[in-house]
């Protein structure tokens, strides 16, 4: 059984008057949701706010309702919950793009979306954007989401092309929820362990705090100081934008060393017998 | 919408008007959107496009570069009263009187935008002519030889590949110590890894116990139970 420590805040920064940047953390459903918006006027929190909802909303049905339809058509390298948590990231970005048709308000709006989702024994990850999730395992932090932006897409082509693009291809992204009828989210699905954290983020934050910095915060202190420290750190360093951070500690209860674990493990098959 | 301004020595040559959702070209070849009938000039020497609520400025790896204000640019964010110098010729980039401007410092705040996606192709085939004549960086796919407990190759083309006693597994292996799911391997963004589940029989790679997860390498062994397979990624 798995128990997630969790804490989020998001912040609107030291430049920006309005958030564009939604979050969403439920321990009970242990999904976790960071999207950061982006249209002018009131648009960007419109579409941020409009993803977080939808995939919530369409992932707490299942909960309730349990197995109850099954997707036409799954990608089969791809478990069923990376599935689930795959349509309901599609039906999010349907749902930006129609709004983003049929209001001229709102025309060419879009959002980021990383989502991290809890599986009795797997953490699955999807993401689309630029909104980087981190795990830290074992003293390292690695990636785990995917950056779609323009330096990021040219690096793996290219690097030495690359490195020639000016610095604000960076912020130009070459995919986001609502502007084509359809999006390609990146997935990935792991093993998780005790003791290991989980960062989901916008932009506000990865831009002014180094994966090195994050990695040495989340190990010294607990979630929701965690979070604080990582937000105060971005500000100080002139908040450009709205900065949201999530940090999640992974408990896993049924952690038993030595000779007592290898014994309950062994009777295991048993005790549901006696019951 | 803005106006270029072309001129040589202080005479003005032409006004070009740019529009929203437009892009211009720039060079010496007469298919060009803005001409320049100079040797200093390339044929094809810059762009400019619009993106967002801004205009940008991508010179086109020309031989002699393109400048504002000045200063050597790949690309560059045009605001009110830019001079760009191509060649001998230079461009003034002006708002019309009253007109509505992007917000202070577009792109300069670096701001967040999503390029479309058919622009973005041309743009960056333009200005990086090799890394868009070349393919898409393909993703290299983890393949498991069976060395001992099987024949063949299992292609790791999902995201997770379970290994264990259960008939749902992707790779089952018997044992009395076998957990139904003693391992997997998952496909990360930096490549692959196999983490230990559960069950007394544990995964070795390189005759090294996993005791939670390793990342796999070009020829590491894997070893569970009875079961022995080499990893190899291949470039599709």
């Amino acid at each position: 059984m798995v128990v997630i420590e969790s804490a989020g805040i998001t912040d609107v920064g030291k430049k920006r008057t309005g958030n564009e940047d939604a979050l969403y953390l439920d321990d009970d459903l242990k999904l976790y949701l960071v999207a950061d918006g982006m249209g002018g006027h009131l648009a960007g929190e419109v579409a941020s706010g409009l993803v977080v909802n939808t995939i919530r909303d369409y992932m707490k049905r299942f909960q309730k309702e349990g197995n109850v339809e099954e997707m036409d058509d799954p990608d089969e390298t791809l478990s069923k919950e990376a599935n689930r948590l795959l349509s309901s990231i599609n039906l999010a970005n349907k749902g930006v793009h129609e709004v983003a048709q049929s209001n001229e308000n709102y025309r060419g709006m879009g959002a980021t979306i990383s989502a991290a989702f809890f599986t009795d024994d797997t953490l699955i990850v999807a993401n689309v954007g630029d909104s980087p999730v981190y795990l830290v395992h074992d003293g390292g932090i690695e990636l785990l989401s995917v950056t779609h932006n323009v330096i990021s897409e040219q690096m793996a082509i290219n690097p030495e092309a690359a490195k020639k693009l000016d610095h604000r291809f960076r912020h130009m992204l070459t995919r986001a929820m609502g502007i084509e009828e359809t999006v390609q989210a990146d997935v990935c699905e792991i093993q998780y362990f005790d003791g290991d954290v989980l960062t989901i983020s916008s932009d506000g934050l990865s831009d002014k705090v180094s994966p090195e910095e994050i990695l040495d915060v989340v190990k010294r202190e607990r979630p929701e100081k965690a979070c604080q420290t990582l937000v105060n750190l971005a500000n100080e360093r002139g908040g450009d934008d709205n900065i949201t951070v999530i940090v999640l500690k992974i408990r896993t209860e049924d952690e038993k060393g030595g000779i007592m674990g290898l014994i309950s493990r062994i009777m295991s098959p048993f005790k549901k017998i006696f019951n | 919408m803005p106006t270029l301004t072309l001129s040589f020595k202080d005479n003005t040559i032409a006004k070009y008007r740019i529009e929203k959702g437009q892009s211009l070209t720039i060079g010496r070849k007469e298919s060009n959107d803005i001409p320049i009938e100079n040797l200093a000039v390339s044929g094809h020497h810059a762009k400019i496009d619009s993106v967002g609520d801004g205009f940008l400025l991508t010179d086109l790896q020309s031989k002699n570069g393109s400048f504002v204000n000045k200063a050597l640019v790949s690309s560059h964010w045009l605001k009110e009263g830019d001079n760009i110098l191509i060649g001998k010729h230079t461009l003034i980039f002006s708002y019309d009187e009253g007109e509505e401007r992007p917000p202070e410092g577009v792109g300069e705040m670096e701001q967040t935008m999503i390029m479309d996606t058919d622009k973005y192709r041309d743009m960056l085939a333009q200005a990086m002519p090799k890394a868009a004549a070349a393919p898409e960086a393909k993703e290299a796919v983890g393949v498991l030889s069976y060395l001992a407990g099987g024949e063949g190759e299992i292609k790791l083309t999902k995201k997770l590949t379970k290994i264990g006693k259960s008939p749902a597994s992707d790779i089952v292996v018997g044992g009395l110590m076998m957990g139904a799911t003693a391992a997997t391997i998952s496909k990360r963004p930096q490549g692959y890894s196999l983490s230990y589940v559960g069950g007394m029989t544990k995964p070795k790679v390189n005759g090294e116990t996993v005791k939670e997860s390793v990342n796999l390498k070009e020829f590491d062994v894997i070893e569970i139970g009875s079961l022995k397979l080499q990893f190899v990624s291949e470039k599709q």
